[in-house]
């Protein structure tokens, strides 16, 4: 590996990486890039709350005030509407600081959600109706607000949430645009009224998903009433509870669930309105009532009430007598005022930035307000707001602290009028103090996390000052002023403990970082109205509406779909290109070129023309193309052919080895690397194919025609593609696996030509047809290769005698028995056989086929067994099945046969039994040519391997009446000595001692008796050697005593004709 | 079994080309390997493979040509191609200047990470859409100076002098004519030492070390390094 070990790790891991590609990293992927399909949008959203207190007739107002926007009185602190979407859009035209880059308005300015709160929509008279009421669905109540709103909206607008917790009531609706960017919708009611759980209070709140991205909630609640502080404590609990309680279901965008369930303070922007109960402390009831009664009757403000005209279109009750100077439909309706409302929707942007005007009633404030005059009704309510509960629980962070934001309050308390009243504070005995029940607050994620931001600097600062108090302890502890020091009353110094003046102080300070996150970021929100209906006088409670303009961001589907489309081709790409994947180069292409893969074509090796047992290589280079290391393997298909199972391991022609690319170039021995190998990228290997037909049976077939040599090798790279090669070879035709029938009918030029040209003539291969004309009475191949073994055995005994490395193999079998084949080994033997197969297939001269220095021992072992090849490859044999039946059968009367062990020792029974065996080939003449031709030859070969010298006959000879008798003898014993059979069949040792007893110790006779002995055995073992090939039979059926009897027989007719006259 | 055709040495060449995408890499090989070329060839991915013999007066030489994939994505698995290569084709378009910046990048890292004793050719191509591209050819040296509003956007001259100071090889090739194809790996070819052959490569090495050897006694005869001789293909 070395220097690249780096490298391959650091691709392994990226591979690793991408092959974890699936949906959720398809997602991830698409979310990391989301930039691209989210863009920034803008949403108008008017939400509403109103106690309804159960009063009949408040869903008849609800239009009124909720959706037209009427029942404002200007004079009575509905001085700033600007719900009728002028200045927003006017705001847009011109390019508000915000408007940095292009923001879809989603509905064109329009209210693209409305969301409405009710409380009290039933009055809960009886312990039993809370049951009914929790139990079951009060289908009637929600009908009948659903009804009253759907009547107000434009027709088109669909339902978002209706869901109802007892009395509390939540409606959402939004526009036809929006609409279909709404997913997500998760409703949750947590009731924290009695027992902790019933419904009379508690909060309905609702999340929803805005173009995939923006997580609205909206909060309706009513919290516990009550004036006394024990009901403050629970009216805090409560909004705790319902924070702590809400759970909304986990977002799925895309199919992809998120794991877990959001809360209160996941979302972008929250809203959270109903009637908080929350009360003005500290003022005396009645103190509250004279105050705001100066305004309700007009006692200030005279000069600008004159100028109001009187207005009575809606036919409102007019109860309190300054509420005749009520024009705000009109001006509600009026374009042309757009400009004289857009200072006041400054003046509203200005102060729901700063916080500073909202949250501090610092009365030094209130010079700079525009309304300065301090008889106006907003100082009044200036004067009044520090003392409300709300505003003042904030400040000390005991309820709604985390980033929570109101609008500047510029209306009248909104409780507790006298129904049917414009302005007119409770008049029943109970003489509620006014306060501002009925809130509605919001917040952005920048608005908490800013909180949270703040709070853990106070954390950090709180501990490093107990740190530096400690220490300060430690050092002085002696130190009076230290322990009298109280940080609560010297914020300036140490501004941590006190959490309201700190809060107080260090936004003041904060004041210009507050506005920074509208400029930084789209997540921004812009109240546009915060107002009271203070004309809408059905319920004791009056109607608090908001119109907010959100900028949000939302996916845009189309680009979303275009970046989906482009993330999972990317990783597609990228997890295809981390696959190992190969080039395949043939590099013995027939027409020369170099062959790639790189096309769909399977890559294509042709061995050309094979010969039997010739082996072929073709070598293929393997080089890793890709970035990752391939594994690579052959797969071993399984054999399908038409034959039988038991052929099916024979034909077996093509092998695969893998090798290093070096042990190619030179020929070399080549290191098989085994069935799989790894490449590195940027390394080559190569796999050689060897094609090599050696089985008999396979040649059998080819000759025939049957199979063709074709082959679709697979080669796998492990995770990547497979490669087919294709290889394929053409048979040569050759004389092994045919039959003397055939071959006789082979003209001059050899079978290979005449097979060709049988080819041409059929378009087929197959085998000679047995209605050709006869050529020959036997195969030339016969012929031509006994012909070379009997000159080429004289050739080796005379080389033997001349030659003093040259010795004649002295094992009986030899050249024919392949065992005794031991001056060639087994590679070069089959080179020399492939060439003699080779010239007899074309007809030339055997000598031919061998290099002039081939040693006349190495050629006659290959001249033998080439013979043996033929022999066997023969497909009838030399003796066919029936002609060996018949002789078989004959058997009785052929003594020779009848006792195969050890022929008849008289040469007159040995010459009648040759006599009846030809008789019986007589009957297939071609085969008996065969026969006499090749014993004949075989005769001779033992007899020029196993010589007999002149004096060796004599001296037999002359012992011969004597060696009769002794036969004789030893014949009836059956002695060892019956192996040497033949006329010396009876000759154990017994015999050898009286023949050397008879010769007197003399030489001349031992020798002669030790050559005959050779040559007997030698016949012996030929005789073995080609019994069975040239004498045909199934020798595969009956027992196997009758098979070795079958073989004994085959073996003792080839010895009856090997055995030669002793002359 | 031996080959009728009497065996000289033959060897394998690891080449690789490097240069910048679309300057014409994979047409060079291509034209080299089989004399064709197409218009609107596809990018590499990764890598291709091909090989190719040349025949040389007293040695074949097979070359294995890596084609590395020139797109900016890919650059990272060029080091796993260029290990133990002993040539690479260093390719970059004659008519945009910032192939030669990244050719001469890539000569950089070449003679840094890669075999010490590699053989580097510089070769700029697209010299059909030159003025001197579809003339006599020979000298293309000579034509380098008159860049009369043809395309050419590298001078022979500069490139030539950068090649010299570098000690690379050096040519302008027309992948599309086949000008000058076959003379850059000729040259290539020409320009191995006979050491560097059958050196260490990969497993084996020794194997291949011990070879060399005998090799040395069977080349007859000094090699005249001159030689021009055409390759087979």
């Amino acid at each position: 590996m070395g220097s690249s070990g780096v490298l391959a790790d650091s691709t392994t891991t990226e591979v690793a990486d991408l092959s974890s590609a699936n949906p959720y990293s398809l997602h991830r992927t698409a979310h990391a890039r989301r930039s691209e399909y989210v863009r920034p949008h803008r949403i108008r959203i008017k939400v509403g709350t109103w106690n309804v207190a159960a009063c009949p007739g408040t869903d008849k107002d609800l239009a009124r005030w909720f959706v037209d926007g009427e029942g404002l009185d200007p004079a009575l602190g509905s001085s700033k509407p600007s719900d009728d979407g002028g200045p927003v859009e006017h705001e847009l035209h011109n390019g508000s600081p915000r408007d940095a880059s292009p923001i879809e308005l989603a509905d064109g300015g329009k209210i693209g959600l409305y969301v409405l709160g009710l409380q009290e929509v039933n009055v809960l008279t009886a312990p039993s109706q809370y049951m009914t009421w929790i139990y079951a669905a009060d289908d009637s109540t929600m009908g009948k607000w659903k009804a009253a709103l759907e009547a107000a909206i434009p027709p088109d607008y669909q339902l978002v949430v209706a869901e109802q917790l007892a009395g509390l009531l939540l409606l959402a609706y939004a526009s036809p645009e929006i609409a279909p960017t709404i997913s997500n919708v998760s409703t949750i009611s947590v009731g924290t009224g009695a027992l902790g759980y019933l419904g009379n209070k508690g909060a309905v709140c609702t999340r929803i998903v805005l173009g995939e991205v923006t997580q609205l909630l909206f909060v309706n609640s009513h919290l516990a009433s009550g004036v006394e502080d024990y009901y403050l404590e629970r009216r805090i609990n409560q909004a705790q509870q319902i924070v702590n309680q809400a759970r909304f279901e986990p977002i799925v965008i895309s199919g992809v669930s998120e794991e877990e369930k959001t809360k209160i303070g996941d979302e972008d922007f929250a809203f959270w309105f109903g009637d908080l109960n929350f009360r003005l402390d500290r003022l005396p009831g009645d103190d509250i009532r004279r105050l705001l009664m100066l305004h309700t009757r007009g006692e200030y403000d005279l000069s600008k009430r004159e100028l109001r005209r009187e207005n009575s279109l809606e036919g409102e009750p007019i109860v309190v007598r300054c509420s005749s100077d009520s024009s705000d439909e009109v001006m509600d309706r009026d374009p042309d005022r757009k400009p004289q409302n857009k200072p006041d929707d400054k003046a509203v942007e200005n102060q729901a930035a700063d916080d500073d005007s909202v949250n501090l009633p610092d009365p030094d404030d209130f010079p700079q307000d525009p309304q300065e005059d301090p008889a106006s009704l907003q100082a009044t309510l200036s004067s009044l707001l520090p003392h409300d509960q709300l505003r003042r629980l904030i400040k000390e962070r005991k309820v709604f602290h985390e980033g929570w934001r109101e609008g500047p309050i510029t209306f009248l308390p909104t409780y507790k009028y006298d129904v049917g009243t414009v302005a007119l504070f409770d008049s029943s005995e109970k003489r509620r103090p006014p306060s501002w029940c009925d809130r509605i607050l919001y917040r952005t994620r920048k608005d908490m996390e800013r909180y949270m931001t703040k709070v853990k600097e106070e954390e950090e600062a709180r501990k490093k000052d107990e740190e530096m108090k400690a220490r300060g302890i430690e050092e002085a502890a002696d130190d009076d002023i230290l322990f009298s020091y109280d940080p609560e009353n010297d914020s300036e110094e140490h501004p941590t403990p006190k959490v309201a003046e700190y809060d107080e102080y260090n936004e003041a300070e904060d004041g210009g970082d507050d506005q920074s996150p509208d400029q930084a970021d789209h997540d921004t929100i812009h109240l546009d109205l915060y107002t009271s209906h203070q004309r809408i006088t059905s319920s004791d409670h009056k109607p608090v509406s908001s119109i907010f303009t959100l900028d949000y961001d939302a996916v845009v589907p189309e680009l979303k779909s275009k970046v989906h489309a482009e993330v999972a081709r990317a990783l597609d790409r990228a997890e295809n290109e981390g696959r190992p994947g190969i080039t395949i180069v043939a590099d013995h292409h027939p027409r020369g070129a170099a062959w790639r893969s790189g096309s769909d074509a399977p890559a294509h090796v042709d061995f050309g023309e094979a010969v039997f047992l010739r082996k072929y290589t073709s070598t293929l280079t393997l080089a890793n193309t890709s970035g990752v290391p391939a594994k690579l393997s052959f797969i071993e298909k399984p054999m399908t052919n038409e034959l039988g199972d038991g052929d099916a391991a024979e034909i077996q022609w093509l092998t695969t080895c893998f090798v290093h690319s070096e042990a190619a170039d030179d020929d070399t021995e080549s290191v098989d690397l085994g069935k799989e190998v790894t490449l590195e990228p940027g390394e080559t290997l190569n796999a050689v194919l060897d094609a090599q037909i050696t089985d008999i049976v396979h040649a059998r077939m080819l000759n025939e025609g049957q199979p063709t040599l074709e082959e679709v090798l697979v080669l796998r790279v492990t995770d990547g593609r497979d490669h087919f090669i294709t290889v394929r070879a053409s048979w040569a035709p050759t004389c092994i696996g045919r039959s003397v029938d055939e071959l006789i009918r082979v003209p001059e030029g050899g079978i290979r030509a005449f097979a060709r040209s049988l080819i041409e003539a059929k378009a087929r291969a197959g085998a000679i047809p047995y209605d050709l004309p006869i050529h020959r009475p036997a195969p030339k191949e016969l012929f031509r290769l006994t012909e070379a073994i009997e000159t080429t055995t004289q050739r080796v005994i005379a080389d033997a005698q001349m030659l003093e490395d040259c010795t004649v193999p002295s094992d009986p079998g030899w050249p024919f028995d392949e065992a005794a084949c031991k001056s060639t080994d087994v590679d070069t033997r089959t080179s020399h056989i492939i060439s003699l197969l080779d010239a007899l297939d074309q007809d030339q001269a055997l000598p031919s086929a061998f290099a002039p220095e081939i040693p006349a021992l190495h050629r006659l072992e290959a001249l033998a067994q080439t013979l043996v090849l033929f022999l066997r490859g023969l497909t009838d044999g030399i003796v066919p099945t029936a002609l060996w039946n018949r002789i078989d059968q004959a058997v009785p009367s052929i003594p020779s046969l009848a006792n195969p062990a050890s022929l008849p020792a008289d040469e007159a029974t040995l010459d009648n039994d040759r006599t009846t065996v030809l008789d019986i080939l007589q009957s297939a003449p071609h085969h008996n040519i065969c026969f006499v031709f090749l014993t004949t030859t075989l005769a001779r070969v033992v007899a020029e391997l196993a010589p007999l010298s002149k004096a060796d006959l004599a001296t037999l000879r002359g012992n011969e009446a004597s060696l009769l008798a002794g036969t004789a003898a030893a014949a009836r014993g059956g002695g060892p000595g019956a192996a040497i059979g033949g006329v010396l069949s009876g000759v154990g040792r017994r015999s050898l001692g009286f023949v050397r007893k008879a010769g007197s110790g003399g030489t001349p006779v031992v020798a002669a008796w030790a050559a005959l002995e050779k040559r007997r055995a030698r016949e012996r073992r030929v005789s073995e050697v080609f019994g069975g090939l040239v004498c045909r039979g199934q020798s595969a059926g009956g027992t196997s005593g009758e098979r070795r009897a079958g073989e004994a027989r085959r073996r003792a007719v080839m010895e009856l004709f090997l055995r030669q006259k002793l002359e | 079994m031996a080959d009728s055709s009497a065996p000289k040495p033959s060897s394998s060449v690891k080449l690789v080309l490097l240069g910048e995408a679309a300057v014409g890499k994979s047409s060079l090989v291509l034209r080299f390997v089989n004399n064709d070329f197409q218009e609107n060839k596809e990018p590499t991915i990764g890598a291709a493979f091909l090989t190719q013999k040349c025949n040389l007066p007293t040695r074949t030489i097979k070359f294995e040509i890596w084609d590395t994939a020139g797109q900016e994505r890919f650059a990272s698995l060029a080091p796993m191609y260029y290990r133990n290569a002993q040539a690479a084709l260093v390719v970059y378009d004659l008519t945009k200047p910032t192939s030669l910046i990244k050719a001469k990048h890539w000569v950089a890292e070449l003679q840094r990470q890669a075999s010490p004793g590699i053989v580097i050719a510089l070769v700029g191509n697209k010299l059909d859409l030159t003025e001197d591209g579809t003339g006599s050819g020979g000298d293309a040296e000579d034509a380098g100076g008159e860049d009369s509003g043809d395309a050419r956007k590298i001078s022979t001259e500069e490139a030539k002098t950068y090649a010299e100071e570098e000690g690379l090889l050096f040519f302008e090739t027309s992948a599309k004519t086949g000008f000058n194809v076959t003379e850059v790996f000729t040259a290539i070819a020409n320009a191995i030492p006979e050491t560097s052959l059958k050196t260490a490569r990969g497993p084996g090495a020794s194997h291949a070390a011990a070879r060399t050897e005998e090799q040395r006694v069977n080349l007859n005869g000094p090699r005249d390094p001159n030689a021009k001789e055409g390759c087979a293909c």
